[in-house]
């Protein structure tokens, strides 16, 4: 299985720290709240410590393994992917089967240079089927080679 | 299409009468109000409003069907309304998947038809004809299906023998395993809706108990016991096979150049298309008595034809039916098969501990509680083992092998289900294990296919390890083999 390009990993970071932000953010307005309505009764801090240890998980450790969780092979005929940290998915789509493909970049991703690459299916649960962190070079290169497979069979 | 087709054809004159008696038992709800009202203005005056706004309906559904016209070209269907803002619409007869005739008890008086295009989208009805002669009907479904070469071949070849019809007696049989005991549910929800006028009130169960008590006293015996029992379970069988009437009277599956032809209904009558192409996979449904009696439905999941009140895409084939003539049936599409001599391989044995630990967990941390407040309540501990005794029975059920170029997947020991899927209809495929699935050993494979309901997909729960990712790898292997030989 191929890695994804480390520049996901900063971009998973990076989402971690925006919802931390937000979190800590609220947990502060809280502290105010309490401090002024109820003096003294939660000691100051204590609700903001709380959250900013709730999050040691989620925002540092959780990036990192779940990136590494993240890996992609591009076979003949099709694309395996596998992800998930507690619950582990591998995932196998045939080129055949794509509808279409999508290449995306959100804000985050365009300072990092990585795309996520999105493939349609004619399925129903799992009919978009999505592999993130490619370097935007691959995610086109991926997206072309996986077109023209498509072509050929349709020809 | 070098030129515009024009829309030139108006639906039957016999709808706007149609539509009125279609309203009309909401015309009488607003009898009473209508009566009040006649009796304040005298009618003198009453009169003449209510012939006036007759006429006004009348005049409105006359517009409105003035302005809906409707064209069959050579290639394309085209459909005109509105009288301020017109809308013109043109649906190309490839987009057109299927042409459904429906007629309800009305439209068979009259002899009419509503006739609705299935296009590729999903849910919205696209194209609605309501409603046209059933000559007109079988016309443009004629165009549609292929134009004039349907209509040579369909002359010259003798009418094609039905493929399964279910006659009276086997409606009736599958009535009665249709045993419902919704009606109590219904009497409840009347008797709530009524209790404005009641003396009582429905929800009070201690009044319940009071009143019967009063008129019970003395009386209850074994015999008035079983009496009581016995009606609720006629009443029950009643139901289920008035239900059953109504939906499969008649039933009718004919095999067609491009599909099966599917006629079914006592008062509405329903006859569709399932195209052959579209069929994505088969699926056996049973319940216990059902399967014990020998009999099966068959249905077919199909690609967009989601009507809503069916789940997905899924289309009953044969409703009630023995295995040799759901075999047939399937023989027909060219492409499933009943397992025959291919044995089913059962899932791990450690499917039952995957189920029951954690349910067993919660259960003991409530039988502990609950003992804290009356010892007798550890009694409820029973659940344990009979939960292990359903899983035994479950895991035994749930069972599946990859013949040739189909995987077959049977789940249930209740309610049973056997699915019948090619591997070339296997959108996506993959493995899922959680965290209690990795320290067992054990994986999920789950299959995507099109038109499949929401959550109710195709997937192997708890098979061991080694064998999942030998049966991924074998999978994989027959979508590419399958293709080769194709092209």
């Amino acid at each position: 299985m191929t890695a994804l390009d480390s520049g996901q990993l900063w971009v998973m970071r990076i989402h971690g720290a925006i919802a931390a932000i937000i979190l800590i953010v609220l947990a502060l307005a809280a502290e105010l709240v309490v401090a002024t309505v109820a003096d003294g009764l939660p000691p100051p801090g204590l609700i903001a410590g709380l959250v900013v240890l709730a999050l040691i998980y989620p925002c540092l450790i959780a990036p990192g393994r779940r990136y590494r969780a993240w890996g992609y092979r591009v076979e003949a005929d099709e694309l395996h992917l596998a992800h998930g940290v507690l619950t582990t998915v591998l995932t196998v789509v045939p080129f055949v089967r794509v509808q279409h493909i999508d290449v995306a970049q959100g804000p985050i991703e365009r300072v990092f240079g990585v795309s996520r690459l999105m493939l349609h299916t004619a399925g129903t649960a799992h009919s978009l089927v999505v592999l993130p962190g490619l370097d935007s070079e691959t995610a086109e290169r991926l997206r072309d080679d996986i077109r023209t497979r498509i072509r050929a069979d349709a020809a | 299409m070098t030129e515009p087709v024009v829309a030139d054809r108006r639906l039957h004159p016999g709808t706007m009468l149609l539509r009125l008696l279609k309203a009309l038992p909401q015309t009488l709800l607003v009898f009473p109000a209508i009566l009040t009202m006649a009796s304040d203005i005298g009618w003198r005056y009453f009169l003449p409003i209510a012939a006036g706004s007759l006429a006004l309906s009348g005049l409105v559904r006359w517009v409105a069907w003035r302005c809906f016209r409707y064209g069959v070209g050579s290639g394309e269907l085209v459909i005109e309304q509105g009288l301020i803002q017109r809308s013109r619409r043109t649906i190309p007869f490839d987009r057109i998947q299927d042409v459904d005739f429906e007629q309800g008890p009305l439209h068979r008086i009259f002899g009419l038809v509503r006739l609705r295009f299935e296009t590729g989208g999903q849910g919205a009805d696209e194209g609605v004809l309501d409603s046209v002669m059933v000559a007109e009907a079988e016309r443009i479904r004629a165009a549609v299906r292929g134009a004039p070469r349907a209509i040579a071949s369909d002359e010259t070849a003798p009418a094609a023998a039905p493929l399964f019809i279910m006659p009276l007696g086997r409606v009736i049989l599958s009535g009665l395993f249709n045993f419902s005991l919704l009606w109590i549910a219904g009497i409840f929800a009347v008797l709530q809706s009524a209790s404005d006028w009641l003396p009582f009130d429905v929800r009070d169960i201690g009044a319940w108990i009071g009143l019967a008590e009063r008129n019970l006293a003395g009386r209850v015996t074994p015999g008035a016991i079983a009496g009581v029992l016995l009606l609720a379970i006629m009443l029950g069988l009643a139901s289920g096979v008035v239900k059953t009437l109504m939906r499969d009277f008649g039933f009718r599956l004919t095999r067609e150049r491009t599909g099966f032809r599917c006629e079914r209904g006592l008062l509405t009558r329903r006859d569709m298309l399932i195209p052959r192409t579209r069929i994505q996979l088969g699926q056996l449904l049973s319940g216990p008595v059902r399967r014990a009696a020998g009999f099966q439905t068959l249905a077919f999941q199909t690609l967009g034809m989601g009507e809503g009140e069916d789940g997905g895409g899924s289309q009953d084939a044969a409703p009630f039916a023995r295995s040799d003539e759901i075999a047939a049936i399937l023989a027909e599409t060219g492409r499933l098969r009943l397992p025959g001599d291919a044995r089913l391989i059962r899932v791990s044995r450690r499917h039952v501990w995957k189920a029951l630990l954690p349910a067993a967990v919660i259960l003991s941390v409530f039988v502990v509680v609950a003992t804290m407040f009356d010892p007798r309540l550890i009694l409820t501990g029973l659940a344990v083992p009979a939960l292990l005794a359903f899983m035994l029975a479950e895991r035994r059920s749930h069972r599946y092998v990859l013949d040739r170029d189909l995987l077959f997947i049977q789940a249930g020991f209740w309610r049973r289900a056997l699915w019948i899927l090619p591997i070339a209809n296997i959108q996506t495929f993959g493995l899922r294990r959680n965290w209690l699935q990795r320290r067992l050993g054990l994986s999920t494979l789950i299959f995507d296919t099109a038109g499949a309901a929401s959550g109710c997909g195709a997937a192997i729960r708890d098979l061991r390890n080694d064998l999942a990712d030998a049966l991924l790898h074998d999978v994989t292997e027959r979508n590419r083999n399958g293709r080769v030989s194709r092209a």
